[in-house]
């Protein structure tokens, strides 16, 4: 499957909005990058590896000679670029459950988006704005985001670990090993191959 | 810096496709048949630009019409849609591409309108800022380790996690020792190469090792 790579899928969306809406939604986002807090449901979640959104003003799209001919639109558009761990369907069922304020405040402006809650409505609305890629590459596909940070936390321990036993007998280090174990049993599961969903 | 999250560069580029109805196969599904190829693993050529997170090259045919009341429209032309996470500044993953992998830039990029090749890098990278379309918002959920960092990291949980299954049970100084030559074993393991996604084998073998040497 295209959209797949390894335990990571990419999604591409675009939807029209309104000219005189994007400057709300810019409001929007510049709120949401200026205010951590808000960011909180986002960063727990902890399966997106990197997101983006992107406002192309009507005018905006890339004129690179002069005989290509410009854009003639009405709508501003709205492109999402998400890289994810899990199925679609998990995707908009967590977005849907659990950022529904924040996606409503980001969707809004878009034409006939009709609100994250309920799903079966969204989940139609995203379906048919989104478009399907043609190549993914990811450096480490069988790692999630959460095992990345598990990753990090592991070596950042075990490098805590190693200097503070260098100096120590047989007895002491087996003692500190114990303690070095219960901090990082957590985060010891294994990467791997994804399972199959849809 | 919208398009930057601490040290990880969110690129997105929209570059026109060349609309040329003699073309006897449309550039667009010579794009497609190219694209559709490009290995995805550790031969995938953005595994050579090693500073390379996650990436995407797409075709968008057109916008979406979402329906009545709002108004039908189209584009005039399509897009390639490049979409990378990367370590480090714009002007120097452009340049990467242009000397490490020049045979799928001028591939990919040949179908699209403008496109000078690369080799001209400045021409190159001037017109790749062109296509750029400023991010508004954009998250990165780790963005203070590069991709070496990354790949090295899971390549030590893997192994200390082989490591402390081959040394259940084992105590004192054996155990200390299994674990020097653990550390130094880490140290000395090959890089993991990017998209491979065997981090766990080189790891295995690294904590195989070192676990070996208390049952000698």
């Amino acid at each position: 499957m295209t959209n797949i790579t390894g335990k990571t899928y990419a999604m591409n969306a675009i939807t029209p909005m309104k000219p005189w809406k994007t400057w709300l939604l810019r409001t929007v986002f510049f709120i949401l990058g200026h205010v951590a807090s808000l960011r909180n449901d986002l960063v727990n979640l902890s399966f997106i590896h990197f997101a983006r959104w992107v406002i192309i003003p009507r005018q905006g799209f890339p004129h690179v000679t002069e005989d290509q001919p410009y854009e003639q639109l009405k709508y501003d558009y709205l492109l999402f670029f998400s890289n994810f761990n899990g199925t679609w369907n998990q995707y908009i069922d967590a977005f849907s459950s659990v950022l529904s304020n924040g996606l409503n405040q980001i969707w809004r402006w878009s034409e006939k988006f009709p609100g994250s809650v309920p799903v079966t409505p969204f989940k139609q609305y995203i379906a048919r704005v989104q478009f399907e890629t043609d190549f993914y590459y990811t450096a480490y596909p069988h790692a999630a985001t959460n095992d990345v940070k598990a990753a990090h936390r592991v070596t950042d321990a075990l490098h805590d670990f190693e200097r503070q036993s260098a100096a120590m007998n047989p007895e002491q280090f087996e003692k500190a090993y114990q303690s070095f174990l219960v901090k990082v049993q957590r985060d010891l599961g294994s990467t791997g191959m994804a399972p199959v969903g849809t | 810096m919208p398009n930057q999250s601490g040290s990880v560069y969110g690129l997105t580029l929209l570059s026109p496709i060349i609309g040329d109805p003699h073309a006897p196969v449309s550039h667009d599904l010579q794009l497609r048949l190219i694209l559709g190829s490009m290995p995805r693993d550790h031969e995938s050529p953005f595994a050579k630009v090693d500073s390379t997170h996650m990436c995407r090259l797409t075709v968008m045919n057109d916008v979406i019409y979402v329906g009545m009341p709002a108004c039908e429209e189209h584009l005039q032309l399509q897009y390639l849609v490049f979409e990378s996470n990367f370590d480090g500044d714009l002007e120097t993953y452009l340049r990467r591409m242009a000397q490490q992998i020049p045979e799928t830039v001028d591939a990919v990029w040949s179908h699209c309108l403008g496109y000078p090749g690369v080799i001209n890098p400045d021409a190159f990278v001037a017109y790749m800022k062109k296509c750029q379309v400023t991010t508004t918002f954009y998250f990165a959920d780790v963005n203070d380790k590069t991709v070496g960092q990354t790949l090295t990291a899971l390549q030590t949980q893997s192994a200390v996690g082989a490591f402390v299954e081959r040394n259940a049970g084992v105590h004192g100084a054996p155990l200390q020792q299994a674990f020097l030559k653990l550390m130094s074993d880490l140290r000395e393991a090959p890089a993991p190469q990017p998209g491979s996604g065997r981090e766990d084998a080189n790891l295995c073998a690294v904590a195989g090792a070192g676990a070996s040497s208390i049952h000698e």
